[in-house]
């Protein structure tokens, strides 16, 4: 792809971005509830006190003003001062990022080294009971509430078992120098085993729940796109040649059926991340997502605004990296 | 060895159980909620002060039963209506090491009360919290002036909610560095805060002892206390059954026999301070009526209630008040009959029946479905519509402004268990919390009379009155007051839950 098609497709992003922005302000002052009221909560207060509250929220303003404040800061990136946090949205987003980003990043690997070898796997055996154990299984992956798998996790490896730990990120007793915020590299730039072994076992339950869904869809994407291959002329050419099965399906065949899986898994983790809140909620893992749904239950708009915001950056990023990937792996298509 | 083996050994080190290296004394807690800040005075939840409290402590403070004792304060002194004087205990110190004076002490009451207390022109959202304090005056190196504008008898109740800070500590790390890196006079030190995740508390040594009115007075029982964020209440339960956690918060009524039927755990409650109701719409079309109203009242089985799904842990009331709380007394009972419920309605106009909506939040759907059964069974055909907390209080809680609906489930905490936080916002005509549009100016009046009267005695002969005026009236049902039920492990020792929610871990061992 040429450096300008490059540079028009990041200035497709402004428009989308400040759509979002829009969006994303109307939608938060249009819903009920007022961020004062339940700040104060079940206090008496009087009408002197709660008018300086709402003035110290920047909630005095009228609508529109308070929003052309929110652009002019935010091309500036700044997103303004969480309601509750009283400390910059942007830190505070920045503080529980990379909990998410780890987590989403090892559910996608999860996903991604289950999902293609067994969709691979179930498209050779078609019809065999191994391909309808595989299709049930899928099914019961995109349908099973992450709340309700993830618990179910926990009362058996947790309380039962008792060899995972039930939440957080790392135990107490592992203490790790912050580099990059992934626990998981942290612990092995520090040279310390044991810390990332602990990081690993506080890691594995929540990226199998986050990460079941997309195996199954994944699973199911890679299985179809296999068929498809394995029924194109040049597999059979391949196959008439001599060539070995196992050369056909993975030099021939894999790659081309590859394709549309890279798409949808890059598509996916955007809602991967998007998607943590119930995982984060349910494993105490201390990410974005479980912030973003206090914020929007206590009405913390600015954080709510800034959240948004990212969460549309990113998808359309990895949008544009699906778009990327696609003309690598397919030369014939051009952007 | 084989490298094979090598990267056999080293991964079975690497799973294998961290063990710590020293055996420090750890009491872990599992908690619902992470700390927004560290400041004591930027911040407006409840959770937040819990943590705040084991690191900062207060003027005054609360003892078990929640009686109202000096902290930090020596003694207090109602010097007229509108004064009280403290004496400010000597030799205590910050975690920092520097000593703490009455310079600190106004420091920190300026900087909650002041309009711009905070500095850069920002006042401190637990102003309102301070009612009408006028000023904080030094009179002497170990005595302190509050002085109100008006008469306001529940100061005392109310300061145990502010924390004192260092004031060359906030000059030099200003209000940012506040939020993040406190400097208290509490019996633990921070050690560190892995946001959203845990915070790390260490004793701290030098610790003066905390109130003279609560034993054990000294320094922290245990070397480390971590407060573990676990916001689903399923996985703070496995984390307890697991022994990850040694005290969990908000246990849910329905896993309180699996945790008393584990070995190791135990449950232990104490009465909260929320009181729960059902507001009825005084200007909607049916319980403008008060023998609708009545016929409610009479149509709910609140001992079955309290029985069957909270597990026996609440107390049902009559009027708004907790039994706990000052002032309250016995009140009589709208006995459950939904019989007369039945004629109550017919003799209000409405043989057939009436078809209502109850508002609930989503936590209270299944006590509010109960509920609905039963008013349903007694005429009262009840739907449940379950809404947000937020676009809830928006409908209901109007301020005089007209409002729709028929019935809203819900209730109102009373942390300082003083009616003056709970009976006026909640019955006051036009008031923040009055969410069934009631509207009597002889309770306003009483009302207003008791928030600034200073004999306790006369006072709570007023609300006794207030609650009589209620009870006949009955803008609301009044349901009860729930426990709040906590998890524990046996090795736990020293530590009772508190009525305030306060998790208060200075004389907690374990073992």
């Amino acid at each position: 792809m040429s450096l300008g098609k490059l540079l028009e497709r990041i200035l497709q992003l402004v428009p989308v971005l400040l759509g979002v922005s829009l969006i994303v302000f109307v939608m938060m002052a249009l819903t009920p509830g007022d961020p004062v009221q339940i700040m104060i909560g079940d206090q008496s207060i009087t009408p002197e006190q709660e008018a300086e509250l709402r003035r110290g929220l920047g909630l005095d303003r009228p609508l529109v003003e308070r929003f052309f404040v929110f652009i002019g800061n935010a091309v500036q990136f700044d997103f303004g001062t969480s309601f509750y946090h009283r400390r910059p949205v942007g830190e505070v987003i920045a503080e529980r990022l990379p909990a998410t980003i780890e987590l989403s990043l090892v559910a996608l690997i999860v996903a991604l080294v289950t999902a293609i070898p067994l969709g691979v796997l179930a498209a050779i055996k078609k019809n065999s009971i191994f391909d309808r154990l595989a299709t049930v299984g899928s099914l019961l992956g995109v349908s099973l509430p992450g709340f309700w798998f993830g618990i179910l996790l926990l009362m058996l490896f947790a309380v039962h078992l008792q060899i995972l730990p039930v939440s957080g990120r790392i135990g107490f007793s592992s203490e790790v120098p912050t580099v990059t915020g992934f626990l998981l590299i942290d612990t092995l730039l520090a040279g310390n085993l044991r810390a990332f072994g602990d990081a690993c076992r506080h890691i594995l339950l929540p990226a199998i729940t986050l990460g079941l869904p997309m195996t199954a869809i994944l699973m199911r994407v890679t299985r179809t796109s296999m068929l498809e291959v394995l029924r194109q002329d040049y597999v059979t050419f391949a196959d008439a040649k001599g060539l070995s099965r196992r050369r056909v399906l993975f030099r021939h065949a894999l790659k081309n059926a590859l394709i549309p899986t890279v798409s949808v898994a890059a598509i996916e983790t955007g809602s991967l991340l998007g998607g943590n809140m119930i995982v984060e909620t349910v494993f105490g893992w201390p990410g974005l997502g479980r912030l973003v749904v206090e914020s929007i239950f206590l009405r913390n708009y600015p954080l709510v605004q800034a959240a948004v915001l990212f969460y549309a950056v990113t998808y359309v990023l990895l949008n544009f990296v699906a778009d990327i990937l696609y003309t690598v792996l397919n030369p014939r298509v051009k952007l | 060895m084989t490298r094979l083996n090598r990267l056999f050994l080293a991964s079975a080190l690497a799973f294998s159980v961290a063990a710590p290296a020293v055996m420090a004394q750890d009491l872990t807690v599992g908690f619902t909620l992470d700390a927004d800040t560290l400041d004591p005075a930027n911040h407006r939840k409840r959770e937040t002060e819990t943590l705040i409290r084991n690191i900062y402590d207060g003027l005054l403070t609360r003892d078990g039963d929640m009686k109202v004792v000096p902290e930090i304060a020596e003694s207090m002194t109602q010097v007229s209506p509108t004064e009280y004087d403290f004496k400010i205990r000597q030799g205590i110190k910050f975690h920092d090491g520097s000593d703490m004076t009455v310079e600190d002490v106004k420091f920190t009451l300026d900087r909650i009360v002041l309009e711009g207390g905070m500095g850069g022109g920002v006042t401190s959202p637990r102003q309102g919290l301070m009612g009408p304090v006028d000023k904080v005056d030094i009179l002497d190196d170990s005595t302190v002036r509050i002085t109100l504008k008006e008469p306001w008898p529940i100061l005392p109740a109310m300061l145990p909610n502010q924390q004192i800070v260092s004031k060359a500590w906030v000059e030099k790390v200003g209000n940012d560095g506040l939020a993040t890196q406190p400097n208290g006079t509490g019996p633990f030190k921070l050690a560190e805060w892995r946001k959203g995740d845990a915070i790390i508390l260490e004793r701290f040594d030098d610790y003066y002892g905390g109130a003279a009115d609560i034993a054990p007075v000294g320094k922290a029982c245990v070397d480390r206390v971590i407060f573990k964020v676990i916001p689903e209440s399923a996985s703070r339960v496995a984390a307890l059954l697991a022994g990850d956690v040694d005290i969990i918060n908000e246990l849910p009524p329905f896993s309180v026999e699996q945790v008393k039927n584990n070995p190791n755990t135990d449950v232990l409650t104490v009465n909260g301070t929320r009181s729960f109701f059902i507001a009825m719409n005084m200007q909607g079309e049916y319980f403008d009526d008060p023998k609708v109203r009545q016929a409610a009242a009479h149509a709910i089985d609140k001992d079955l209630i309290i029985d069957r799904i909270l597990g026996g842990n609440a107390a049902r009331i009559e009027g708004i008040l907790s039994p706990d709380a000052f002032g309250a007394s016995e009140l009589p009972a709208y006995a459950y009959d939904p019989e007369k419920a039945k004629a109550l309605l017919a003799e209000a106009g409405f043989p057939d029946g009436i078809d209502v909506t109850m508002d609930v939040e989503g936590a209270f759907k299944d006590i509010a479905e109960a509920v609905a059964s039963l008013l349903t069974k007694a005429g009262i055909r009840t739907k449940v519509a379950v809404g947000e907390s937020a676009q809830l209080t928006e409908k209901w809680r109007t301020q005089g402004k007209p409002k729709t609906g028929d019935m809203y489930f819900s209730s109102w905490g009373n942390g300082s268990l003083d009616p003056f936080d709970i009976f006026t916002p909640t019955h006051r005509t036009n008031d923040r919390g009055n969410s069934a549009g009631y509207a009597n100016p002889e309770l306003d009046a009483l009302l207003d009379a008791a928030a600034v009267e200073m004999d306790a005695e006369k006072r709570a002969g007023m609300y006794r009155e207030a609650e009589m005026m209620i009870n006949a009236d009955l803008p609301y049902v009044y349901l009860w007051v729930p426990q709040d039920i906590y998890g524990v492990s046996k090795r736990l020792k020293g530590w009772k839950p508190s009525a305030d929610s306060r998790i208060n871990l200075h004389d907690a061992c374990v073992e």
